[in-house]
């Protein structure tokens, strides 16, 4: 009986060595597996929190007019209602307009991604992106909002992405000032709830010419990520430790805690391997309002 | 059925732990659903069917995060073993015990994913930081397992396949 037990714990703790040493291809393969598996369900759910809050919200909005008026007849409160959800489109629209306006702006190919999820485990600071390796979507590419970048993908599977954000302490980008031209790192400071700024910048000379309120932008330094793009701004400064370096810490442009929509920048050559064969002859439609485009 | 029943409850929790984010207070730590049903399968059931839910779940949560592969199971494992040495003299099927369970058990998943990562370098974590993150994992241990537990034994229940260990 003891020798059962012993066999059957040397097996369980060589399964869980085999799959601690599994290639890095093998272990993308079976982590994409499941993470595409449990996408629609995740898709599903979250469409029903979505709408379950929505329902909240109008319900909250029922009762405080109630409580201002109980006369109020029950079409004033109808119509009410059809306002709030009026204004909600409202903002949509204009965020999308937004995001249309900056998708034209800007020089690189860029995939328009919803963000679907936050990092569950809290080990590292990540969002979950609804599009993956079969939307052109590749590892260590920059991930940007309208207002400024926000990080950059780490594991790609089929259906979805993960992105590790700026306020990661992993996530380390090469920087300039844009006023002063001065070089540095910026790297996240990883869980502070509630506390700004979420990134330092580090390794800056000890007489360069740093105030509060520069922009920074991405050095295109490295490679990882394009050149101009905003990070932030420098909140306040300090001398490191040892009085070599300045330290500044940045806010970041981009609301790192309120992302909804993302785009993650692509090169061509990514695109390519997701572009669908097109019969000759056959103009898509977009193409067609390319042209007529002014 | 029992393999069946603790399947249903994997999935379940793989999305419930994907669309609730870490708790925002006590070092961010995670909501334990996938660890719920691996202790309750080593509370409630034999040990083949633990080991099985153990493996799974954390090939779960380690698809569902950066960790590497395996890293989950171990955690999961070493918890769930925790939980087996302990059920024999200390647990009782109250929901007080439970809570304490728990606790003790959610500590232990993140001290030893902490260590696991901390070795591997993959998050430079101060010894604080992390024991301030076992506290808010059992925190939420304590307050989140009783609540599985009685979810997941009243399904069973409901299918007829509940059995009581001996």
């Amino acid at each position: 009986m003891k020798d059962r037990r012993w066999i059957a714990l040397c097996a369980i703790g060589l399964i869980v060595l085999a799959m601690m040493n599994l290639s890095d291809s093998a272990s993308l393969r079976v982590k994409g597996v499941v993470r595409d598996g449990i996408s629609p369900l995740q898709g599903v759910l979250r469409g029903g929190v979505r709408e379950l809050r929505e329902i909240f919200r109008y319900i909250r909005g029922i009762g405080d007019l109630a409580l201002e008026n109980r006369a109020l007849s029950e079409e004033i409160v109808y119509l009410r209602g059809e306002m709030r959800m009026a204004r909600e489109l409202d903002r949509d629209n204009q965020m999308l307009r937004d995001s249309l306006e900056f998708v034209r702006r800007f020089p690189n190919r860029l995939i328009s991604c919803e963000v679907v999820g936050r990092d569950s485990t809290g080990w590292w600071q990540t969002v979950r992106l609804d599009k993956g390796a079969s939307s052109g979507v590749t590892e260590g590419r920059a991930v940007i909002t309208p207002d400024g970048l926000i990080g950059r993908t780490v594991s790609v599977s089929d259906r979805t992405a993960d992105v590790l954000l700026l306020s990661d302490p992993s996530c380390k980008v090469s920087v300039r000032l844009d006023r002063s031209g001065v070089f540095g790192v910026v790297s996240g400071l990883g869980n502070k709830p509630g506390e700004q700024p979420a990134c330092r910048m580090d390794y800056i000379l000890r007489d360069a010419d740093v105030v509060e309120g520069d922009e920074v932008v991405t050095s295109g330094m490295g490679g990882l990520f394009p050149k101009g793009l905003i990070v932030g701004r420098v909140q306040r400064l300090e001398m490191s430790e040892g009085g070599l370096y300045q330290v500044a810490w940045v806010e970041s442009a981009a609301p790192l805690g309120e992302l909804e929509y993302a785009f993650v920048t692509a090169t061509e050559e990514d695109l390519a391997i997701t572009e669908p064969n097109i019969p000759e002859g056959f103009i898509p439609d977009d193409d067609i309002q390319e042209e007529e485009r002014p | 059925m029992t393999l069946l029943s603790l399947l249903f409850w994997l999935i379940a929790g793989g999305t419930l732990q994907v669309l609730v984010p870490a708790w925002r207070h006590m070092g961010q730590p995670a909501f334990p659903f996938l660890l719920g049903v691996v202790l309750y399968a080593a509370v409630n059931k034999k040990a083949r069917y633990f080991v099985v839910t153990a493996i799974l779940a954390g090939v779960m949560a380690d698809s569902l995060s950066l960790a590497p592969l395996g890293y989950s199971a171990c955690a999961f494992l070493v918890a769930g073993a925790l939980a087996v040495l302990l059920r024999a003299d200390f647990y009782a099927d109250k929901a007080r015990t439970v809570m304490w369970f728990g606790g003790l058990c959610a500590a232990t998943s993140t001290g030893t994913m902490a260590l696991l990562l901390r070795m591997k370098g993959l998050v430079s974590l101060s010894g604080s930081a992390i024991f301030w993150r076992m506290a808010g994992s059992a925190v939420l241990g304590a307050a989140l397992i009783p609540l599985l537990f009685g979810l997941m034994r009243g399904l069973e229940r409901r299918l007829g396949i509940w059995e009581e260990l001996g």
